[in-house]
């Protein structure tokens, strides 16, 4: 078990991807967007440009009116001058956001369509081993961490160190000793806002913890409440939620504490600072307006300073983002076709298994020595006890998984030389559990396919006599499936799925029986589409429900893997084998 | 303020929090207002003819050393005040909720969905958290802040300050603007975003449809529409939010810009010696004094913007305090009836005179009809009969989770809807069909019946169920977790833990509710046999689907359609009941084939 959760983790991929190979790929997600990316870095040195100068405009300001003689007309333009920059500014930040907002979500949009394509296209056997919920995770919000990282994180290290160094140059010339005297203040900043975001970030990791722990007990509490009453158990549910729920206000309370002291520390910095370089700036004899320049300057100067040490940590986490992203684009598919795989044209429809053998995993044969034929547009039946095989057959027909011995033949080809694609178009598979998505009746029956006319539709659903409740449902075929199609019963739900296949037009039917009660009215509606279906072409039924298979041409009964009976159904019951004691277990039951 | 029955308590109960975070709220907001007034200060000592008054600078410095000290340790109070006492009355109500919802019945639980509750829970409860600490500084700071600014702005010079108030609406309308415009678009935003989310994973669940229909290239194609609609979406909301974000800073620099013109034209009329007049109203403003107005406005940004979010905030939050007061007040239908009696040293005598019963969520359906039987302390009872005849509904009813009528069920002569609900529970363990585990370790799983259970009780519990030589065999035997973070129990793994947890507890009555039905023949003979054996003189029901569970049993219940079909020993039962005849009969045929299996 120890070991599974590792495969596991390797799977969701932590793999170390080494430095120089991941700013090459990383660079691939932003060269489409490198004339937005240039644009945007143009506004951002005009930005930080005028923003610089601003203060300078209020020092003039403020030296003119301190001189002997203040002309008026120069006060006035000057905060005309203001008015505009502030305008220009502005508008210039607009645009830069806008655009940076629009290359951002271009990169997701691409980053997302790559990686649900690369899922899409791996095999059925690797879903099982790789959980839903982090496949999600990675198509929906590590493609956004990745692409945050350009437009958010490196966009605002380059803004932020620009200003810095810009603010900084201007003060080391308006006064250096002052500027070099400005380097404590900015150092402090600097190191309690990387201390700060390295508690923080854990502060906040924490508090996650918190609140998913206490989310899944309380979903599983409420959930289970019925066993709780039965057995008293409140007063202990109720101490476990305690500790629970004060671990959750410590944790919150926690992060509060960070910022608490944290925001209050900056300011006080801040306003120490400024006494100083009043204190400092009369000392070393600055003009009025150089000190009120310096009073600005010092404020555009803490924001970026505290921004970046944020932005470190940023940088780690949207590294580890894309590395989850890449090693999972790095899986390559398991079933894949060979080189020489060929289209499969012209379907007849004869299947053959010639000697398989197949086990999921080692030796653990669920298959053994299988071999049997079905010639085309024959209906041959698979019957036998939970788990002997019957289910596996069919998913070895269409290559789910491969298999380790013997060879499986589609009108004397081998599977393992035919195209997936083309194999698995020539046949339709009826599964067990239906699974409906959420959309329409109609979506659910084509499948998002919306080249397929809306008459071809209602025809499969009529020759499947799907018609009749679909009409009946409140706006027929664009009735509402939701929830995973709750609303629709066991029996609406397998003739849905048979109109779906009588739609795509396959050759081969495969049928994998559902084992839920039916009710006898919508059982004899089954049955009749069914008996119509056999005339497509050849059809492989798994049933659970013998009355299904009566009029088979073929049934092979398997047990533990192989095969121990076949023939006709009379052929059977006059066998008196254990088709017979099946049949009559069955018969009688109802 | 938001205000509410369930809330007001809190209030009081951490009135101490609340009056130490609001004073130091006021405490920061006051001195804060001493920065502006310095720096005017420090700029008219350096526009002074004559030498430095370095002694004045000094005392400035060191009374901005002190503001800076104040504001340092007020704004860490107010933190560390309001935010504990919100994030208290969130687990506070949390906790209110939580033994509401051990309270609430199981029709409560039939009625509204675990979905539902958990929002509460969660979205709502956060709300009013939000509320009540970071709300708090908004109202304060909206109130106290912006009022005492615009007092000191006013009393500088009241010309001059009803001109800056009028564009200093635009940013109170700017705020409930914001909200208004971006909110409508964040819905949508996240809205799309779930969308996407939904599709994807529906998409990977249903992955065997997909690869079944060859439908990869047209899901891509599907997803390709979901990504836009999400990437527009966000589009959409970035362009007002953008917006928003430059217009607000678009207002501030053009106020600012204002302020610097016609205070430096009316500081320079001063200086010159003829005043700008206004109104009959001479303004005098020297260059200091305009440097603290322009300090005041920068204050009053905030409080204007807290202002204008307040609207929309307060509309939330009580939303969500509605919703949490309303499951806080939801009626509780099983409850103990006034002088309760409890059970005590129960026999397990159990009786049903004239029983019928039908679920809260279907009234008109009688599930079961006129049931009247008697079963003595120490049998063995097995009860059988087709799905859906009722046999479940019959022994849930000895539990008391759903109300009965008054007068019909029975434990050792004593109306159940006149006893102590909880002792009526503690003398019936039901193992219920579906095997509700918690995720915990194995052994507290078995425990949970009875948590001071030593381990030798525990273990000896497990041997009862036939599952002691299962747990032994897992990683860590007892102390291995199940569920979703640890071992994988089977179905017939899970049905046996129940039932060692159910036993256990040594109850009065224990009842099996079909709970062996996912067990191989032989160990469920061997539960069987443990049943037999362990449980002798003590009452024992088993609900069963295959008549071989029961055939020991020293008499069987038949229901059909919600009534007695037959109640007596197996081998009188044959003769008398067609039900049990049939599926004897059927049993054989089932040995056959199960035979041939081997």
């Amino acid at each position: 078990m120890a070991v599974d959760v590792d495969e596991k983790d390797r799977l969701k991929g932590d793999k170390k991807i080494p430095l120089g190979v991941f700013i090459k790929r990383v660079f691939r997600y932003l060269k489409p967007e490198i004339g937005r990316f240039i644009l945007a870095g143009i506004l951002i040195l005009i930005n930080v440009g005028l923003d610089v100068v601003l203060p300078l405009i209020t020092a003039a300001v403020t030296d003119n009116l301190s001189s002997e003689t203040p002309v008026l007309s120069y006060l006035i333009l000057m905060a005309c001058v203001y008015l505009v920059i502030c305008v220009i500014n502005n508008v210039f930040l607009y645009f830069e956001s806008m655009v940076l907002q629009k290359a951002g979500q271009e990169i997701i949009y691409n980053l997302r369509m790559e990686i649900f394509s690369h899922i899409e296209g791996m095999s059925l056997s690797q879903f099982t081993e790789m959980p839903v919920g982090s496949l999600v995770t990675r198509v929906t919000s590590y493609t956004q961490s990745m692409s945050d990282m350009f437009t958010n994180v490196i966009v605002s290290v380059i803004r932020n160190l620009l200003t810095v160094v810009s603010v900084y140059a201007i003060m080391f010339v308006i006064n250096w000793k002052l500027a070099s005297l400005l380097l404590i203040s900015v150092a402090l900043v600097f190191v309690s806002s990387l201390i700060f975001s390295k508690y923080v970030s854990g502060a906040f990791k924490k508090e996650r913890q918190a609140v998913s722990d206490l989310n899944a007990f309380m979903n599983e509490t409420l959930s289970g409440m019925k066993t709780i009453k039965l057995f008293n158990r409140q007063k202990g549910k109720l101490d476990e939620f305690d500790e629970k729920n004060t671990f959750m206000r410590r944790a919150r309370f926690n992060v509060i504490k960070g910022f608490g002291i944290y925001r209050p520390f900056v300011s006080f910095v801040y306003i120490t600072t400024m006494a100083l370089i009043f204190w400092f700036g009369i000392k070393m004899g600055l003009s009025a307006g150089s000190i009120v320049a310096f009073y600005l300057y010092t404020g555009r100067f803490f924001n970026p300073v505290q921004q970046l040490a944020d932005q470190l940590n940023n940088i780690q986490k949207a590294k580890s983002a894309s590395e989850r992203l890449f090693n999972l684009l790095d899986v390559k598919p398991e079933v894949r076709d060979l080189p020489d795989a060929e289209e499969l044209t012209d379907v007849k429809g004869r299947i053959e298994f010639e000697n398989v053998w197949f086990a999921y995993e080692g030796e653990n044969w669920i298959l053994k020595d299988v071999s049997f034929v079905i010639e085309p547009g024959e209906t041959c039946a698979f019957v036998g006890a939970t788990g002997a095989g019957k289910t596996t057959i069919l998913g070895l027909i269409v290559r789910n998984y491969e298999i380790q011995r013997g060879r499986i033949l589609i009108d004397g080809k081998d599977i393992r030389h035919i195209k997936i694609k083309s194999l698995r178009k020539a046949i339709g598979q009826m599964l067990q559990d239906v699974f409906l998505f959420s959309g329409t009746v109609k979506t659910n029956i084509t499948l998002h396919d919306d080249t397929i006319p809306d008459e071809d539709v209602k025809a499969a659903c009529k020759y499947v006599n799907a018609d009749t409740f679909i009409e009946k449902l409140p706006q027929q075929y664009e009735d509402a499936v939701s929830n995973r199609g709750e609303n629709f019963s066991q029996g609406q739900r397998q003739l849905l799925s048979f109109a779906r296949t009588v739609l795509h037009k396959p050759k081969i039917l495969i049928l994998d029986e559902a084992t839920a009660n039916i009710d006898t009215e919508t059982e004899a509606v089954i049955q009749a589409s069914l008996e119509k279906m056999r005339s497509i072409g050849t059809m492989l039924i798994v049933a659970h429900r013998l009355s299904t298979i009566q009029h088979s041409d073929q049934i092979i009964v398997l047990q533990n893997g192989e095969i121990i009976e076949r023939g006709t159904h009379q052929e059977l019951l006059a066998n008196h084998g254990y088709y017979w004691k099946l049949y009559r277990l069955q018969f009688e039951n109802q | 303020m938001l205000l509410g029955k369930h809330l007001n308590k809190y209030y009081l109960r951490y009135w101490y929090l609340f009056l130490g975070g609001i004073a130091a709220l006021i405490a920061v907001d006051y001195v804060q207002l001493f920065l502006p007034r310095y720096l005017g200060d420090i700029v008219n000592i350096l526009n002074a003819e004559g030498p430095l008054d370095v002694d004045t600078v000094g005392s400035l410095c060191l009374k901005l050393l002190g503001v800076a000290a104040v504001m340092f340790f007020g704004r860490m109070l107010w933190r560390f005040t309001l935010f504990n006492a919100s994030f208290r009355i969130e687990s506070g109500l949390r906790r209110e909720m939580f033994q509401k919802s051990e309270r609430l019945s199981q029709r409560y639980y039939g009625e509204t969905k675990v979905g539902s509750i958990m929002s509460w829970f969660t979205t709502d409860l956060e709300e009013i958290q939000d509320y009540t600490g970071f709300g708090t500084v908004q109202i304060v700071d909206s109130m106290f802040l912006g009022l005492l600014v615009i007092v000191n702005m006013f009393a500088m010079d009241w010309v001059m300050a009803s001109f800056a108030m009028i564009p200093m609406l635009l940013i109170v309308v700017w705020g409930v603007l914001v909200e208004k415009f971006t909110a409508e678009r964040w819905t949508d935003r996240q809205e799309k975003y779930d969308k996407m989310y939904d599709f994807t994973q529906e998409n990977f669940t249903g992955i065997s449809v997909v690869k079944a229909f060859v439908k990869e290239t047209s899901e891509i194609h599907a997803f390709a529409k979901v990504a836009k609609k999400n990437k527009d979406a966000n589009l959409r909301f970035a362009k007002v939010h953008i917006l928003f974000d430059t217009l607000i800073e678009l207002i501030i620099g053009l106020i600012l810009a204002l302020i610097m013109g016609f205070g430096s034209w009316f500081v320079f009329a001063f200086v010159s010696g003829s005043p700008v007049s206004i109104f009959g109203h001479e303004i005098a403003l020297d260059p200091g004094q305009l440097v603290t107005f322009i300090g005041y406005f920068d204050s009053l940004i905030w409080p204007m913007i807290a202002l204008g979010m307040l609207v929309s905030m307060l509309g939330r939050a009580r939303a969500s305090l509605k919703r949490v007061s309303a499951f806080l007040d939801s009626p509780e239908d099983v409850a103990n009836c006034k002088d309760a009696k409890v059970l005590k040293d129960v026999k397990g005598e159990v009786e049903f005179k004239n029983f019928s019963f039908a679920y809260p969520a279907n009234p008109d359906t009688e599930v079961l009809k006129n049931i009247s039987l008697k079963i003595e302390p120490g049998e063995l009872i097995g009860v059988v009969g087709r799905v859906g005849c009722g046999k479940t509904t019959l022994l849930t009813a000895l539990s008391r989770l759903y109300n009965v009528e008054s007068g019909t069920v029975f434990i050792d002569g004593n109306d159940i809807m006149e006893c102590d609900i909880a002792s009526v529970r503690d003398s019936v363990a039901f193992v219920p069909q579906d095997s509700f585990l918690f995720s915990s370790t194995v052994g507290k799983n078995i425990s949970f019946s009875k948590p001071d259970a030593t381990e030798e009780e525990i273990r000896e519990a497990a041997e009862f169920a036939d599952v002691a030589d299962n747990i032994d065999a897992f990683p860590e035997s007892y102390d291995t977790v199940t569920g979703e973070r640890g071992v994988t129990l089977s179905g017939g793994q899970k049905q046996r833990i129940s039932l060692a947890r159910a036993y256990l507890k040594q109850a009065p009555v224990l009842i099996l509710d079909d709970s062996v039905s996912a067990v191989d023949v032989r160990t469920e003979e061997h539960i069987l046999e443990n049943i037999r054996e362990g449980r002798r003189g003590r009452t024992t029901i088993i609900i069963a689907s295959r008549i071989s569970s029961v055939a020991r049993a020293d008499r069987i219940l038949v229901l059909k359609n919600g009534e007695v079909e037959a109640f007596d020993t197996p081998a009188a039962l044959e003769k008398i009941s067609p039900t049990y005849a049939k599926m004897v009969e059927l049993q054989a045929l089932e040995d056959e084939i199960k035979g041939g299996d081997v």
